[in-house]
């Protein structure tokens, strides 16, 4: 009995459930606080998040013609649970993952990807013309990050010998500087593909407002807009976890969490507001000619260490 | 996709979409991201302004003309003014030429601004565009301070202007242009150099000056692709030969370089403005102006911000006039997008648009209704056609 409630809890209230939520949508404000902040606008109010969201969920959600009413109303659905599922596997506000299994690295990625998949697959069901080419760019945006996000994260779980992300997480503690060096090449790698994971500015191609509307999303609106929108901010705080867990020396406690991702936060509205949007080639070919390299580099790099160090 | 493979994959920009903030419909056929073919349709705000100018007397057509761009307002109504006032032949004083004059240029600084920001949004690029939008607000100050409105200024009545341009006006000025050149020369430096938004710039949209010369194009879009064609050399009027401007000439023709070119073209406005508040003559502010126009038909042209600006007016010595025509420049510049945008890359589209700086509303002179879904053209005989889409 205890240990079904406590199971339940974990669902609900921490670390997935309630406090992801709680978490994304303030993610989501300092996020675009500081973009706005950036860009000499005054940027929302600490509620505009949430009270966004609840607006989105009292709306009414228009199933358009031609789309397969399961698939527009599910994926949403999917794509939330993906990202709240992702983060019962990562060291959240600096305390243990609460499952942990061998392999759980691949299994969290492949969380995270279902929100791509999940937006591509929801394009590709309308009609829209819109939402046709978002998806498109999507998926092909997908297919150009995942690879090398992929590689940027698992050279420290080849340093720590397991692909298990608390064991990966335990031997990164406290020996930050030893094992930084070859993993600073990895690290940009891992913040920019956050953000195309993400579709942030300038990987925002497949969502640029000025070129498609909203891309695959153009046709949502109500439910499964305020879902997608929540799946978004989940996986930002999932995603920061992971990517300082990984490459700032750990979080031995929520002070050095909170510390540690806003301020790789910071470094990712920053990065906001300094470019221009990308074009999907340009995306495209800045992962595979650069991203992918520097991810191979490093992978090299590791290797060969672990092989004459270790 | 299969069995549609060869169908055209049409994408529809407009009458509504985000990428445009007037009424047009552009369609575009893409072949995955590249773009096949372009079509574009107007008349969605056809106003009737013209028809509106007949049954309203000469002074109170120009409030009328005034409004139909409120971007170039005071271009409009000083074309008009120049128009009614060669056909009365009542010139305006020196010193209200000058100060219409200052408005143009200022107002030129106020619409490129404007642009580079839009420019700047449909690439993506954010912050450029909240940045010069703000700086853009010290130009909007001071025509505010100066005429008492951001847009619409209404500084012109026939025979001369309403505001003198006092020596704390002047004053203001040129503090503001201060600022503001300071800031250009930063935004110079954004454009040349910037990595991200050179990709997007640099080669997209080129127009060679054959071709330019070819589809008519005009203004800072003909300028940037070499063509020397700017009737504030070409055709003075106001006091454009005593204080005579540089035409800025672009060599390459693409987006990077009508960015250059306006914002150089900034410069000289700038310069132009603090020659003209040195030097203003001195007088009287209006002439006194006729109610009726003697009967006769002229044509009158300047440069606002976009390119040349074209007025046919014809008076039957009444006192409204008989017929006015407008011609605004961004009507020449819609050739150059349909042709320039074949090729390229969908997400260059809404930047190519943007790269003639157009003004949709203002070009609108005609409306065509078609019928239902078979399209055809209705010829005027139903006063409540079927579909108005």
């Amino acid at each position: 009995m205890s240990m079904e409630l406590e199971t339940l809890l974990k669902l609900l209230v921490f670390p997935g459930g309630l406090t992801l939520i709680a978490l994304g949508l303030l993610y989501e404000y300092i996020d675009r606080k500081l973009v706005a902040r950036f860009q000499n606008r005054v940027g929302p109010r600490l509620i505009q998040p949430l009270a966004d969201l609840v607006k989105l969920l009292a709306k009414e959600e228009v199933v358009p013609a031609g789309v397969i009413p399961l698939f527009f109303v599910s994926l949403p659905i999917l794509a939330l649970a993906g990202g709240l599922t992702a983060a019962l596997y990562i060291p959240l506000a600096g305390i243990a993952p609460s499952f942990s299994l061998p392999g759980d690295l691949i299994i969290v990625i492949f969380l995270l990807g279902l929100l791509t998949m999940a937006v591509g697959l929801a394009g590709a069901n309308t009609a829209d013309r819109f939402s046709i080419l978002g998806a498109t760019r999507t998926l092909t945006q997908l297919f150009s990050y995942e690879a090398p996000f992929l590689l940027a994260l698992l050279c420290p779980a080849i340093l720590a010998d397991s692909w298990q992300i608390s064991v990966v997480h335990d031997s990164l503690i406290g020996q930050i500087w030893f094992a930084a060096l070859p993993l600073w090449i990895g690290f940009p790698v891992a913040i920019i593909g956050l953000m195309g994971k993400l579709e942030m500015a300038p990987f925002d191609a497949p969502e640029a407002e000025s070129e498609i509307v909203a891309g695959a999303l153009t046709e949502y609106s109500g439910r499964g807009l305020a879902l997608f929108r929540l799946a978004k901010d989940v996986e930002l705080v999932v995603g920061l976890t992971l990517v300082s867990a990984f490459y700032l020396g750990g979080l031995a406690n929520p002070l050095e969490f909170l510390l540690k991702t806003l301020g790789l936060l910071v470094v990712v509205a920053a990065l906001q507001a300094l470019f221009a949007r990308l074009r999907i080639d340009q995306t495209v070919g800045l992962w595979w000619r650069i991203g992918a390299l520097l991810a191979l580099l490093q992978l090299v790099i590791v290797v060969i260490l672990k092989g004459v160090i270790l | 996709m299969t069995g549609a493979t060869k169908e055209k994959f049409v994408i529809p920009i407009g009458p509504q979409h985000p990428a445009l903030k007037e009424p047009a419909h552009f369609e575009f056929s893409v072949d995955g991201e590249t773009v096949t073919s372009a079509s574009v349709r107007f008349g969605y705000v056809h106003r009737g302004l013209e028809k509106g100018a007949e049954s309203r007397n000469w002074a109170q057509a120009m409030y009328l003309l005034e409004r139909i761009c409120g971007i170039c307002s005071h271009a409009h109504s000083t074309a008009y003014a120049l128009g009614v006032e060669k056909l009365a032949k009542v010139p305006a004083p020196p010193r209200a030429q000058a100060i219409r004059q200052v408005l143009l240029e200022l107002e030129r600084i106020h619409s490129h601004m404007l642009w580079v920001g839009v420019a700047a949004h449909e690439a993506g690029f954010e912050t450029l565009f909240m940045y010069s939008w703000r700086d853009r607000e010290t130009v909007m100050d001071i025509l505010e301070s100066f005429t008492g409105n951001r847009v619409n200024y209404s500084a012109n009545v026939l025979g001369g202007v309403k505001y003198d341009l006092g020596e704390a006006q002047a004053g203001a000025i040129r503090q503001g242009l201060d600022y503001l050149e300071e800031r250009l020369h930063y935004y110079m430096k954004i454009v040349t150099s910037d990595e991200s938004f050179l990709r997007r710039t640099r080669g997209v949209g080129t127009m060679t000056a054959a071709q330019a010369e070819e589809l008519g194009a005009i203004g800072p879009t003909a300028r940037a692709s070499g063509v020397a064609r700017d009737l504030r050399v070409d055709a003075p009027y106001l006091l454009y030969e005593q204080f005579p401007v540089t035409i800025v000439l672009g060599t390459t023709g693409d987006l990077q370089t009508r960015f250059v070119v306006r914002i150089q073209e900034l410069f000289e406005s700038v310069r132009m403005i603090r020659n003209l508040i040195a030097h203003l003559p001195e007088g009287e502010l209006t002439a006194r102006f006729p109610r009726r126009i003697p009967e006769g038909e002229t044509i009158s042209r300047i440069e606002a911000p976009r390119g040349g600006l074209f007025y046919f007016i014809k008076s039957d010595g009444g006192e409204n006039p008989a017929r006015v025509k407008v011609r605004t420049p961004s009507l020449r510049n819609f050739m150059s997008v349909l042709v320039g945008s074949v090729g390229h890359q969908l997400a260059d589209v809404p930047m190519i648009l943007s790269g003639i700086d157009p003004c949709f509303s203002c070009n609108d002179r005609m409306t065509v209704v078609r019928r239902g879904r078979d399209g055809a053209i209705s010829e005027g005989k139903d006063p409540l056609p079927r579909s108005r889409s």
